[in-house]
C-alpha cells in the first residue's frame, strides 16, 4: 500500500502528537504553520507543507501547513466555502481529476511526497481513503460486491477477498446487519448503514489515511452517532481526518481540532483548548456562532 | 447578519442578574452592620426574611444558566462565562447566609448597648471595607479587570488585619465574666465578615478565570500571596 | 365538498377560475384526440387490410416474382431485414457506444468533444435517403468489395443512421449515471478504465440496451437506404455480399403493382414489419422496467 520508498521502519515513540497542551499552540499568521514541527516521519502520519490548491485561477486555499498524527482523529472546521473540502480532497489526489483544478506544495505520508514525479495517483488513492458526504454505495452491485470492489479494482487474489469482506464489515459495525443478506443490493440498506458500507468498502483496500468529508451530515441523529463511535474504535487503525460543518460533533469526536477560514489555516490545536480557550479570536467567533 | 442575538443577550441578561445579587449583598450587609451598631433586633430579623430573596435570586439564575448550557451548547468564552457565573452565584448566596449568620446573633447579645466600643468599631470598619470589596468584585468581573481583580487580594488582607484584631481584643475582654459572652458573639459576628470578604476574592478569581482561560488561586491559606 | 361543521375560513374557488380550468382541461382533451386518433386510423387500416394476407405460406415461401398466379410470400424479405438490420445494429451499436464513452467519460467539454457531439447532432437530421445515396455513390458504383448491390451496403446506410441514435441515447443515459459513483470509484484507487468499465457503463447498461434497441427498431423501417444499396431480390440470401430482399423494398415495390394480391401482400408485410417493430420495443420497455424495479436509480 506505501507508495512511497522513504524508510517508513521509524514509529514515533508513543505516537504522541505535540500540537501543545495548555501553552499556545497557534498558527495565527496566515503560513499557517504549525510551531511544534511534527514527530519524525512515522507511519500513518500525513503532513502538508505549503499546500495550494486552484480551481483554474481561483485559489481556493492558501499555502497550509499541517499535520495529521497517526492515532489521532483531526476535525477540519470552518465556514462553507474555506476549502476545507478542497484541502483534504489534495491528500488523496482526488482534487486534480476536477477539469482546471491544480495543488502545490507538498503531501507527506510516512515521509514521502504524494506529488512527487513519479507517483502514481492509484497507488495513493489505495493508501489514503475517502468517505463521502451522501452515501455512494454502487447500484447495481450487491452488499458484498460493493465491499469487495476496492479489492477488485486493485486484483487482489479471489481466495483472500472473502476474509476481507468481512473483516472490512466488522471493523464499520455492519456484519451482524448483514451477513445473511450479503447478496441483495447496497442500496435496500438504510442511510446509516449505506454509510457504514461504504467506509467497509474504504477499510476493505486497508489503507493508512481515512479521509472523511462529512460523513454524517445525511444522517439521522442516531445513525450519526454510531459512526461517531465507529470513528473512536477506528483510530487506532488508520490516521482519520474528517471535515465536518458539525462543531459538536468536532468537539466530540476529534483530538486535534483545525480551523479553516478563507483557505488559510487560522488555528490548530487540541480539541478541549479550540472549544474552551481558542488563541484566535477569530476562531473564538466562530466556534461560538457570532458568524458562519 | 448578527448571529445569535436572542443567546447573546440572555447570557448578558443573566450576568447582569447574577453580579445584581451582589447589590442585594451589599444591602443587606449594611443593614447588618446597622444592626450590630444599634443592637437593632427588628433590623435584624428583616435581613435574615429578605435573604429568601438572595436565595431566590440564585435558583433562578442557576435554572437559567443550565437551560443555557442545555439548549444552546456554549463554547469558549461563552462557557467560561456560564461557568463562572455559577460559581459567582455561590458565592452570593454564601454572603447572603453570612449576613443572616450574623444577625442571628444579635438577640443573643443582650438588649443592653454594647459593652465595648473599640470592638464595634473594629467590626464596623471590617463591614465598610468588605463592602469595598464586593462593589469592586463586581466591578472588575462587569469590566472584565483582571488587575483589579488582583487588587481584591490587597483589599482582603485589610480585613483579615481587623480581624486579627478583633480576635486580640476579645482574648482581652475574655477575662471579664461579664463582658465575655458578647466578646465571643462579636467575634462569631467578625469571622462572618471574614468569610465575606474571601467569597469576595473567589469572585475574583473567577474574573481571571473568564479572561484568560486558567484557573489560578489568587491567595488561599495554603498558596499565601507573595 | 361539504363541510360538515365549521364554515372554511379561506375563500371558495372563483367562478372564473373554474371556467379556465375547464376551458384549459378540454383543449389538452382535444389536442390529444387530434394526435392519437390517426394514429388509431393508421393501425386499424393496417391491419384490416393486411390481416388477411398473412398465412403459412405467407410466412415460409419466398416471392416468385409471379404477376399472375401463385405470387409466393414474403419470407425472403423478413430474413434480409432480420440479416441486413442485425449486421448494422452489430456495427452500429459497438461503435455509438463507444463514442458516447468518449464524450462522457474522457472528452468532456473539450474542443474536439464539443466538435463530435456537434456533428452527432447534424447527422441525426440527415435524411435516411441522403445516407442511402452516400453509399450508393461510394460503394455501389464502384463496385467495392466485388458487387454492385449487397447486403452489406444496406447495413452500411443503417449503420450510418442508427450511429448518432445510438450515441445520442447513451450519452444521455452515461450523463444520468451520479458523479458521485464515478468519485467514490476513484477514491478506491481504481484506474479510469475501471471505473468506466466496472461502473459506470453497469449501471447505465439496461437504458443503453433500451436506446440501441430503439435505434434498430427505426432502422429496421427504412425504405430509402435499402433501394440504393441493397435492392430487392427474390430469393433468400444469407450472402451479406449479394443483394438481398427487406421488407420495406418488399412492400414498395409490390404496392406499385396493379394486382389486388401482390398490393394486399404488402399490406401483409407492412403488418409484419410494425409487428416486428413493435416486438423491439416492448423489449426495449421490459428491460427498462425491470432495470428501474431492481432499485437503479
Amino acid at each position: 500500500m506505501n507508495p512511497d520508498k522513504i524508510d517508513t521502519s521509524r514509529e514515533a515513540a508513543g505516537a504522541e502528537a505535540p500540537q501543545g497542551g495548555t501553552a499556545p499552540a497557534t498558527a495565527g499568521s496566515p503560513g499557517g504553520e504549525q510551531p511544534a514541527s511534527p514527530p519524525a516521519p512515522a507511519k500513518r502520519q500525513v503532513e502538508l507543507r505549503g499546500l495550494s490548491a486552484y480551481y483554474g485561477d481561483h485559489q481556493a486555499v492558501k499555502h497550509v501547513g499541517l499535520y495529521f498524527a497517526a492515532t489521532d482523529v483531526t476535525a477540519i472546521i470552518g465556514p462553507s466555502g474555506c476549502g476545507k473540502s478542497t484541502m483534504v480532497r489534495c491528500v488523496n489526489r482526488m482534487h486534480e481529476e476536477i477539469p482546471g483544478a491544480r495543488a502545490e506544495g507538498e503531501v507527506l505520508l510516512d515521509g514521502g511526497d504524494l506529488y512527487g514525479p513519479d507517483v502514481d495517483v492509484v497507488a495513493v488513492r489505495r493508501a489514503v481513503g475517502m468517505v463521502f458526504q451522501k452515501p455512494n454505495p454502487f447500484p447495481t452491485m450487491s452488499i458484498f460486491d460493493n465491499v469487495a470492489s476496492g479489492l477488485r479494482f486493485t486484483g487482489t487474489a479471489r481466495g483472500e477477498v472473502d476474509d476481507r469482506v468481512r473483516k472490512a464489515l466488522s471493523e464499520a459495525g455492519l456484519w451482524e446487519e448483514v451477513k445473511d443478506r450479503l447478496g441483495k443490493p447496497g442500496l435496500g440498506l438504510s442511510g446509516g448503514q449505506q454509510q457504514r458500507l461504504c467506509i467497509a468498502r474504504a477499510l476493505a483496500v486497508d489503507p493508512e489515511v481515512l479521509l472523511m468529508d462529512e460523513p454524517c451530515s445525511a444522517l439521522d441523529p442516531v445513525a450519526t452517532l454510531r459512526i461517531e463511535e465507529l470513528i473512536g474504535e477506528l483510530k487506532q487503525r488508520v490516521t482519520i481526518v474528517i471535515v465536518t460543518h458539525n462543531m459538536q460533533q468536532a468537539a466530540r469526536v476529534a483530538d486535534t481540532t483545525a480551523f479553516m477560514l478563507g483557505g488559510e489555516l487560522v488555528e490548530v490545536a487540541p480539541t478541549d483548548k479550540v472549544f474552551t480557550n481558542p488563541d484566535d479570536e477569530r476562531t473564538e467567533q466562530y466556534v461560538t456562532g457570532k458568524f458562519g | 447578519m448578527e448571529t445569535r442575538v436572542q443567546y447573546q443577550e440572555e447570557l448578558e441578561q443573566l450576568e447582569a442578574s447574577a453580579l445584581g445579587g451582589l447589590d442585594l449583598v451589599s444591602a443587606a450587609l449594611s443593614r447588618t452592620l446597622e444592626a450590630i451598631e444599634h443592637q437593632d433586633v427588628e433590623l435584624a430579623q428583616i435581613v435574615v426574611a429578605d435573604d429568601d430573596r438572595i436565595d431566590g435570586r440564585y435558583l433562578e439564575v442557576h435554572q437559567a444558566l443550565i437551560t443555557l448550557l442545555a439548549t444552546q451548547s456554549p463554547v469558549a468564552t461563552d462557557l467560561r462565562l456560564i461557568s463562572a457565573l455559577l460559581h459567582v452565584l455561590k458565592n452570593v448566596e454564601r454572603m447572603g447566609d453570612q449576613c443572616v449568620n450574623i444577625c442571628k446573633l444579635i438577640p443573643l447579645s443582650g438588649n443592653e448597648p454594647p459593652s465595648d466600643e473599640e470592638m464595634v468599631k473594629l467590626i464596623l470598619a471590617m463591614g465598610a471595607q468588605t463592602k469595598t470589596l464586593i462593589s469592586q468584585a463586581k466591578r472588575a468581573f462587569a469590566d472584565r479587570d483582571v488587575e483589579l481583580a488582583r487588587d481584591l487580594v490587597r483589599q482582603d488582607d485589610v480585613v483579615d488585619d481587623l480581624n486579627r484584631d478583633c480576635f486580640r481584643l476579645a482574648l482581652e475582654i475574655g477575662d471579664d465574666a461579664d463582658r465575655r459572652e458578647w466578646a465571643m458573639t462579636m467575634l462569631l459576628a467578625a469571622r462572618a465578615i471574614e468569610r465575606i470578604g474571601d467569597n469576595s476574592v473567589d469572585i475574583g478569581e473567577q474574573v481571571s478565570f473568564v479572561v484568560t482561560g486558567l484557573f489560578q488561586e489568587f491567595e488561599d491559606a495554603s498558596h499565601p500571596s507573595a | 365538498m361539504e363541510s360538515a361543521s365549521l364554515p372554511s375560513p379561506l375563500p371558495p374557488v372563483s367562478a372564473r377560475r373554474r371556467r379556465a380550468d375547464r376551458l384549459a382541461r378540454s383543449l389538452l382533451w382535444t389536442a390529444t384526440g387530434v394526435a392519437i386518433v390517426p394514429l388509431v386510423l393508421i393501425v386499424f387500416y393496417i391491419l384490416s387490410k393486411g390481416l388477411g394476407a398473412l398465412s403459412l405460406e405467407f410466412f415460409t415461401t419466398d416471392p416468385t416474382g409471379n404477376f399472375f398466379g401463385d405470387q409466393g410470400g414474403v419470407k425472403s424479405a423478413i430474413l434480409g431485414t432480420i440479416e441486413i438490420v442485425g449486421f448494422a445494429a452489430l456495427v452500429a451499436v459497438p461503435l455509438g457506444v463507444a463514442v458516447a464513452l468518449y464524450l462522457t467519460e474522457y472528452g468532456g467539454n473539450g474542443r474536439l468533444a464539443r466538435s463530435v457531439r456537434f456533428f452527432v447532432d447534424v447527422m441525426t437530421g440527415v435524411p435516411s435517403i441522403v445516407f442511402g445515396l452516400f453509399i450508393y455513390l461510394t460503394l455501389v458504383l464502384g463496385g467495392f468489395g466485388g458487387s454492385s448491390f449487397a447486403g452489406w451496403k444496406g447495413s452500411a446506410a443503417l449503420a450510418l443512421l442508427m450511429l448518432p441514435i445510438v450515441t445520442r441515447s447513451a450519452e444521455v443515459v452515461l450523463q444520468l449515471v451520479p458523479n458521485s459513483l464515478r468519485e467514490a470509484a476513484l477514491a478506491l484507487g481504481a484506474p479510469r478504465w475501471k471505473v468506466t468499465a466496472r461502473v459506470v457503463l453497469p449501471s447505465a447498461a439496461s437504458g443503453i440496451v433500451t436506446g440501441s434497441l430503439l435505434a434498430i427498431a427505426r432502422a429496421a423501417g427504412e425504405t430509402a437506404p435499402l433501394l440504393f444499396t441493397a435492392t430487392i431480390v427474390k430469393a433468400t440470401t444469407f450472402d451479406l455480399n449479394e443483394p438481398m430482399n427487406s421488407l420495406p423494398a418488399q412492400i414498395f415495390q409490390d404496392l406499385k403493382q396493379p394486382n389486388d394480391e401482390l398490393v394486399q401482400r404488402a399490406w401483409g408485410a407492412a403488418v409484419t414489419l410494425v409487428a416486428m417493430i413493435l416486438i423491439v420495443t416492448l423489449i426495449a420497455k421490459l428491460i427498462q422496467r425491470r432495470s428501474r424495479v431492481q432499485g437503479a436509480p
